[in-house]
Order: structure tokens, then C-alpha cells, then sequence
């Protein structure tokens, strides 16, 4: 589904991703933990577009996207749910969902799309008229993830899902991207510090630090192995 | 006093469309562009070859001279500030005033050679007429349609920004450009149509100057100083506001017209920009 191939990426001129390579495959949850500083959102931005690497390619389904201008990228079929959310904070809910179907392909099918992200968020419905920097913290993490599949995505990114939520909201939303997975199908790629809530979650996890991979393996492989629970799990339950 | 009110509203309406594109650029794209009373006279003049070698009534020349304007809007963006667009906000304010400077030195200069430095107008023959409400009470025709032109611009402002997924598209990138981009919004190409809109609107003020007032090639910076009284008593982005800080700049300059006489009318305009100034710079 998605391959990167030895990235170098730079903001500015400082080299922040160096000769990463990875995969995520069709259907499954990958994904990528590491420390603050590792380059895990630089990782998403270069997916994304917003960054371009300076050398390596990455590929979606054998195309290769790493020159396409970001609004071409989300036509392929990748969207992203941005770290901190990044709602549009004065528009309202409807809004906010509508933009996430902002692309040509996609404006066909928003209602449609629409009633879909309703099901996985009732709450969202009921909130529709609402503006988005009024709701808390959980739902402005819900309607971001919302926001993020009305593309009708074959790849969603997710970067830092439990930024700044309580354990009980994290546990909720963690579910919700299960049956994202499972029911639509979809291929997640998710960027993460917490690193036992990820793997329990995903299928498959790459190690980020300093920019470069230094572990990956299943994800429950990687929750058994000592590598892992030394450099991340060791300090208590994070 | 109705009477003054009644100028006020007129002045106050066509100050409104002379500041919105300034300040909807500035509020969505962090342009500050200078150049836009510059545009207002290109508008201006525009209107006013229409209307001599052409002979096509100045309102009806409005969408001509809105195309010549957003084509130029549209060069200028794509060759001078969208280079710009990369900054961060406080660089990219100051450049663009920087842009905006030397666009003024260009297209001032550049119409005086091609136009001479004489004042005109355009008069068609309903210039003067004036309706008369109840006794003692008149309202210009040029006045009336101006009045309606602005609310015109206000309502299909309005729905375009709400309305449209390009008003979307608009809005959502003024509060996070990046989000929206990661929407699948063409950031770039929405700038440019954007930007070139703002200059189309800065078009439509100068044909109504032309009518109302008059044109010259220096005549820009005076729009441009109305337009950021407004911007300063309206905040920036919104457009009712703009329009409703049109108006009360418009009255209050016929109030002091009214009482202390045509000679000081700049001057209220400057004292009111000072005075708010210095109301937000105190809190």
C-alpha cells in the first residue's frame, strides 16, 4: 500500500529524517512510535506532502507521490488527521465535515459519507451546529478523525490520537479507530508516544529515534520484547 | 442634518467597497497590499475610456472593467506576492507592504505618463439628477445606485463565502492554511483567484469614484487612506463591518462638513484612525 523508500528529510537545513525506509500494509494498522524530537511528525508531513524529502521516494500503490503538490496527494487517497487536530475552530461541526470532503470525488458521496461518520460519532450529530472550538477536547478528536475519512480515504494518517485527551477519552477513540479498521477497511498509519495503547491497537510498529528506524516487528512481538519495554515501558505504565 | 446623513451613508458605502478587498486579502492571505487604491484608479480610469471613446455608461461598464482588473489582480499575485506566500506572517505583512510600495511608484507614475496628470470625470447625462425624498430632503441617482452597488457586493460577498466551496475553502485556509491544504484545497490556486477578486472590487470603487468624485493618477493614496481608516475601525476579514465603519466615517465626516466647515473633512478621518489606535494600543 504505502512504501518508503531511505528518506532523507530536512526543515530548514536540518536533517531530521535520515535514510528512513517503511511500509504499511493494506488493511492493517502500522504504527510508529518514538520519543518527542524523533521525527515522527516530520514522517507524516513528508507522507503528506507538506514536506518534501530531499532524497528516497515514497509510494502509494506502486505510484510514486513524493513530488506531488499535498491537494494531489489527498485526491490519491491519503488524508490526514493532523497532530493537535488543526480543526478550522470558527466553523461548525457541519462545516468542518463538509471541507473534509472537500475534493471533487469526494463531494459526491459527502451525505452519504456523512451519515457514516455519524454512526462511529453519535455525538457529532448532535453537535452539528455547534462551533468547533467550543467543543472539548475529545470531540474536537473525534470530529478531526471524522473530518479526516470524509475524503473517503484509502490511507489515513493519525498523528499523536491521544494528544491531550483523558485515559477513559483515549480508550473510547482507540475503539472507534478499530472499527474504522475492521468495518471500512481502511489502511492506518498511526504516529504515537503512547507506545502500550498503540500496539495493543495496531498490527504492525516501527521504532523512530533520532530519525532513524531502529526497531519494527508485529506489534505484539514488539510489546513482548525487551528493547521495547526497556526504552519506553519500563518507566511505570505510560 | 438628515441631509448630511444621507451623504454620509453614499461617501460611507463607496468608502465600504473601497476598503473590502484591502481588508478581506489582508484578513485571509496576511497581504497587506498597498497598492489596492493604485488599483482603485486603474478602476477609475478604466471607466472613464469607457465611457469617452466607447461611449458605455459607467455602471453598465462595471463587469468589463471587473475582468480587466482581476486579469491584472491575477498578474500581480502570480508575479510579485504569491512569492511571498512561504514567509512567515509577520515577514510576509511587511514584504508585501514593502511589494505594495513599489507597485504604488509603478502604476501612479506609469498613469500619469500614459494619462497626464489631468483630474477627470465621467458625467453621463443623469449626472446631477437628484430624487427628492420629502422636501428639503434630496438623494443623489449616482448616490442611489451606490447604495445599491454596495449592498449588492455585501449580500453576493456573503453568499459566495458561505455558500460556495470556494468561500469554504477561502475561510478554512484564513484559519489554518495548512489544514486546508491537507483538505485537498489548491492553496495556491485559491490565493490567486482571491487575490484577483479583491483587485475585481477595488475596480468597481474606481468606477464609482470616477463617477462620484473624480479621477487622477495620484488619486490612489487618498482611496488608500480611507480604505485603512476603515480596516483599523473595522478590524480585518469581515464585511459587514467594513461597510458599517464605511458609513460611520462617512457621517461623521459630513457632521464635521455640517459644523466646522469642508476645509477640516481629511482631518476627521485621521483624528478617528488616532483615536482608536490608540484605544487598542492601551489595552
Amino acid at each position: 500500500m504505502l512504501e518508503i523508500h531511505e528518506i532523507d528529510v530536512y526543515r530548514r537545513d536540518i536533517q531530521i529524517l535520515r535514510s528512513v525506509s517503511l511500509a504499511a500494509r493494506e488493511g492493517k494498522i502500522t504504527a510508529l512510535l518514538g520519543s518527542n524530537g524523533a521525527g515522527k511528525t516530520t514522517l507524516l508531513m513528508a507522507i503528506s506532502g507538506l514536506l518534501k524529502p530531499r532524497t528516497g521516494s515514497i509510494w502509494l500503490n506502486g505510484i510514486s507521490i513524493d513530488r506531488q503538490p499535498v491537494h494531489k496527494i489527498v485526491e490519491m487517497g491519503i488524508s490526514m488527521v493532523p497532530e493537535g487536530r488543526r480543526l478550522f475552530p470558527e466553523m461548525s461541526v457541519f462545516e468542518n465535515l463538509e471541507l473534509g470532503a472537500f475534493t471533487r470525488k469526494a463531494r459526491d458521496t459527502k451525505d452519504q459519507m456523512m451519515e457514516e461518520v455519524f454512526e462511529i460519532f453519535p455525538i457529532l450529530k448532535t453537535r452539528s451546529t455547534q462551533i468547533a472550538g467550543t467543543l472539548s477536547g475529545g470531540e474536537q478528536q473525534m470530529l478531526a478523525i471524522a473530518r479526516g475519512l470524509m475524503s473517503r480515504p484509502r490511507l489515513l494518517l493519525i498523528d499523536e490520537l491521544s494528544w491531550g485527551l483523558a485515559p477513559l477519552m483515549i480508550q473510547r477513540i482507540s475503539e472507534a479507530i478499530n472499527q474504522i479498521n475492521t468495518t471500512m477497511g481502511l489502511t492506518i498509519f498511526i504516529v504515537e508516544q503512547n507506545v502500550s495503547m498503540t500496539l495493543e491497537m495496531a498490527d504492525y510498529g516501527y521504532i523512530l529515534e533520532n530519525g532513524r528506524i531502529v526497531g519494527e516487528g508485529e506489534a505484539r512481538q514488539l510489546l513482548e520484547s525487551d528493547e521495547v519495554k526497556d526504552a519506553y515501558l519500563s518507566i511505570g505504565d505510560v | 442634518m438628515a441631509q448630511v446623513i444621507i451623504y454620509g451613508i453614499i461617501s460611507g458605502a463607496f468608502y465600504g467597497l473601497a476598503a473590502i478587498g484591502l481588508s478581506l486579502v489582508f484578513g485571509v492571505m496576511r497581504h497587506l497590499n498597498i497598492a489596492h487604491g493604485s488599483l482603485i484608479m486603474i478602476g477609475g480610469f478604466a471607466a472613464y475610456w469607457f465611457f469617452h471613446l466607447l461611449k458605455i455608461d459607467p455602471f453598465v461598464s462595471i463587469p468589463f472593467v471587473m475582468v480587466i482588473l482581476f486579469i491584472f489582480g491575477a498578474l500581480l499575485y502570480k508575479g510579485l506576492f504569491s512569492h511571498l506566500d512561504k514567509l512567515p506572517e509577520g515577514q510576509k505583512i511587511d514584504n508585501s507592504m514593502l511589494v505594495g510600495f513599489g507597485l504604488i511608484w509603478i502604476i501612479d507614475n506609469l498613469a500619469t505618463l500614459l494619462w497626464t496628470s489631468d483630474v477627470r470625470a465621467v458625467t453621463p447625462s443623469y449626472t446631477g439628477k437628484v430624487w427628492q425624498v420629502v422636501p428639503g430632503l434630496r438623494i443623489s441617482f449616482v448616490g442611489l445606485i451606490i447604495i445599491g452597488i454596495a449592498l449588492l457586493v455585501i449580500f453576493s460577498l456573503h453568499l459566495l463565502l458561505t455558500r460556495t466551496y470556494f468561500g469554504k475553502a477561502v475561510r478554512a485556509t484564513a484559519q489554518d492554511r495548512d489544514a486546508g491544504n491537507l483538505m485537498g484545497i489548491n492553496v495556491a490556486r485559491t490565493y490567486l483567484i482571491f487575490f484577483a477578486l479583491s483587485a475585481a472590487l477595488a475596480g468597481v470603487a474606481g468606477v464609482l469614484a470616477a463617477v462620484n468624485y473624480s479621477v487622477h493618477p495620484m488619486v490612489g493614496f487618498e482611496w488608500l487612506l480611507k480604505a485603512t481608516i476603515i480596516l483599523v475601525l473595522a478590524g480585518v476579514g469581515k464585511i459587514g463591518p467594513v461597510f458599517a465603519a464605511g458609513v460611520l466615517l462617512g457621517i461623521a465626516e459630513g457632521i464635521s462638513v455640517y459644523f466646522v466647515g469642508a476645509t477640516y473633512r481629511e482631518v476627521v478621518g485621521l483624528v478617528i484612525f488616532i483615536l482608536v489606535l490608540l484605544r487598542r494600543s492601551m489595552r
